[in-house]
């Protein structure tokens, strides 16, 4: 695996930690920790950052102990703020576009935010892990679906053909263009038409890079 | 049931006995000790004045009540015909209301009884719609609709034969009780003052008796000092039964009373349910849900695999058959903690018995009851004794356990004792049963916790019987 990223879970439920660990090793990644609370997983990285080892990737649950509510969320933000450096994965049985809001605030490099049932999809998920590891990002659809549900640029976004909306979509999910090409099997030539049509019409200056373009597409549905 | 048993929940019956509570503290201050020094010391004591004070204050305000609202409710009654009387009315009413504010003030500071203030007019509801008029004429409808202004209005005229018969017999009592008690004192003034002996108790023709023999004043004091010390009991008395009529006309009604009760009962229900949901939302995210995520994950995996390596991917699959079957098995049970199927097709018998198989301790059940109760009622019941049995097994250390369920008259009563080292207490830590006293008092049931230190515990809860 030319990938390799080191990883470290936060999931208190053993069955789910034991599977993400099985899952990422099995692909031959590189699990360094894995805790059950927000606390320790603050306090793992902070150890590890001192070795000099910081881990590329961080998978944490939203729902974890004392509270049961969103620790991993805060967590995850504080960790942004910390180590910068480090891409927080935040995995939840429900997603809510609010929790996505205040994971991108600020710096907004190797975020992730995915329902736990991606992981189901074993090739998406990992493609996800590996992909927020490098900085990039990964939205759940849903969550995407929530963002351009409620943005407030509605009739700008219905003056988008149906297929811009897909490519929208899969870019806020924080797809590369290669990548939407293979989801919607169409060419890469066709996919940078589309995503040339959707920033002229929504009055975004076309930048360069897969993960500056997301965060503008992002920005704007958030405006 | 049986002595030394904290009660939890509260007396629930009818839910109108023992009422209204809280409003009936009689009050202590000054209190005349008991036994004989106290009797000796009653009529003298601050309390004692205080109620003559009390009895006497009566007569002029009730007078003042009395013409007034016999006055105004004339007047309404004559303009009634015309428009102007209901306003006129609605005055009257507030008026008497007004006199209840001070008679209840007048009963807290000077007999010590806390009068508890009726319901109000207008029950604050903001934003109401045509029901919660404001405004001049929805304070006259409200006032002309409000039982509590119209027995004010009653208090305000039938007090005062009351009043004057009390302050009467009261003062009465206490001038010829003191008078007569310092009689041989005074009593050298009629043969000085006047041309009689001595005190003239009656004259019949030509024949008269004077209170003039030494055994004569002697007599008279005597008579004085048993008066004066019943004089207090009397009026003690007659401020009773003043207060009956404060209480009776002047206070919130027993249904305002049962409405106070009920509104706390049904917050408890809303509580326990949204309690409930959360508990469900709990068990179903980190039982169920984690499995059949890990399950998910489980069998992503061994697609990925089947290709190039079937023999891992059929372990994976055998895991993750291994898997469905416990998810499957936690579906089951919350299921079940939700509402046990067995309760709604066989009833408690049943129920019980699989709850109490499945406690750590032996568990002998019997369930006598004529027929099923209603399904509510059942319920109750059934999560009663399983919130009990799981206390049994985690907290009692007992060695065996019997669970009793019959009908006595219109009471569901259910029994669970065990042979533990005892020592429950509603509200000690994580035995719940606070809150199972809570639960049950929110339908009008009690829990009677018997559990001495060392044991044994007996716990009973009582419900009201309703028939399916």
């Amino acid at each position: 695996m030319e990938d390799r990223v080191r990883v470290v879970i936060a999931e208190d439920s053993v069955l789910l930690r034991e599977g993400l660990t099985r899952l990422l090793t099995d692909r031959g990644h590189d699990v360094v920790a894995g805790v059950g609370d927000a606390e320790a997983l603050l306090k793992t990285v902070d150890e590890l950052a001192a070795e000099g080892a910081l881990p590329d990737v961080v998978v944490a649950d939203v729902r974890m102990p004392p509270t049961h509510t969103d620790e991993g969320v805060r967590a995850a933000v504080r960790l942004r703020r910390t180590h910068p450096g480090v891409g927080v994965l935040v995995l939840s049985q429900y997603v809510e576009e609010q929790y996505a809001t205040e994971l991108l605030a600020g710096s907004s490099t190797g975020v992730g935010y995915l329902l736990k049932d991606r992981v189901a999809d074993v090739r998406e998920f990992l493609d996800a892990v590996v992909r927020v590891a490098r900085g990039g990002t990964a939205l759940d659809p849903e969550v995407v679906a929530q963002l351009l549900g409620r943005s407030r640029k509605q009739d700008v976004l219905a003056g988008l053909t149906p297929r811009e909306r897909e490519v929208l979509g899969l870019m806020a999910e924080g797809r590369t263009n290669s990548a939407v090409a293979k989801q919607l099997v169409v060419s890469d030539g066709a996919v940078e038409k589309h995503v040339g049509n959707i920033f002229m019409k929504l009055g975004l200056s076309p930048s360069e890079g897969d993960h500056r373009r997301v965060l503008a597409v992002l920005a704007y549905l958030r405006s | 049931m049986d002595g030394g048993g904290a009660v939890a929940g509260r007396a629930g019956g009818a839910g109108w006995t023992g009422r209204p509570e809280g409003a009936g503290r009689e009050g202590g201050t000054g209190r005349a000790g008991r036994g004989f020094g106290g009797v000796l010391l009653a009529p003298v004591s601050a309390r004692a004045w205080r109620e003559f004070a009390y009895v006497l204050l009566s007569l002029p305000l009730a007078v003042a009540y009395f013409s007034a609202a016999i006055t105004g409710l004339s007047l309404a009654a004559g303009l009634l015909v015309t428009f102007v009387g209901i306003p006129v009315l609605a005055g009257v009413l507030l008026m008497c209301r007004g006199f209840g504010w001070l008679e209840r003030a007048r009963a807290r500071v000077m007999l010590g009884a806390e009068v508890a203030d009726p319901e109000p007019l207008l029950t604050g509801r903001p934003g109401a719609g045509a029901g919660g008029r404001r405004g001049v004429l929805g304070a006259v409808a409200a006032l002309l609709k409000s039982g509590s202004a119209w027995r004010h209005a009653v208090y305000a005229v039938v007090w005062f034969p009351w009043a004057v018969f009390a302050f009467c017999t009261a003062l009465t009592l206490w001038t010829t009780a003191w008078s007569l008690l310092l009689y041989p004192l005074w009593f050298w003034v009629f043969p000085v003052f006047t041309d009689q002996p001595g005190l003239q108790l009656f004259q019949d023709g030509d024949r008269t008796l004077h209170l003039d023999s030494p055994a004569e004043v002697a007599l008279a004091g005597f008579a004085g000092l048993v008066l004066v010390l019943a004089a207090p009991w009397v009026v003690r008395g007659l401020a009773a039964v003043d207060l009956l009529l404060v209480r009776g006309l002047l206070g919130p009604s027993l249904l305002a009373h049962r409405v106070c009760e009920l509104e706390s009962d049904r917050g408890v229900v809303v509580d326990t349910a949204a309690a409930d949901l959360r508990r469900i939302e709990r068990e179903l995210h980190d039982g169920a849900q984690a499995r059949l995520s890990a399950l998910a994950m489980g069998l992503g995996l061994a697609k990925e695999k089947a290709a190039e390596d079937p023999e891992a991917a059929a372990r994976l699959v055998g895991e993750a058959h291994g898997e469905v079957k416990l998810a499957l098995k936690e579906l089951r049970d919350l299921a079940r903690g939700i509402h046990p199927a067995v309760l709604t097709d066989r009833g408690l018998d049943a129920a019980l018995s699989s709850v109490a198989s499945r406690c750590a301790v032996p568990v002998a059940v019997a369930v006598d009851l004529p027929e099923r109760p209603a399904p509510a009622i059942e319920g109750i019941a059934y999560f009663t004794v399983c919130e009990l049995l799981r206390n049994v097994s985690d907290h009692a250390g007992a060695t065996a356990a019997h669970v009793d369920v019959w009908k006595s008259g219109p009471r569901l009563l259910v029994r669970v004792a065990d042979d533990g080292r005892g020592g429950a207490r509603p509200g000690s830590g994580g035995t719940g049963l606070a809150g199972l006293a809570e639960r049950l008092g929110a339908v009008d049931g009690v829990l009677v916790v018997d559990s001495p230190d060392g044991g044994p515990t007996t716990v009973t809860a009582e419900l009201p019987w309703r028939s399916r």
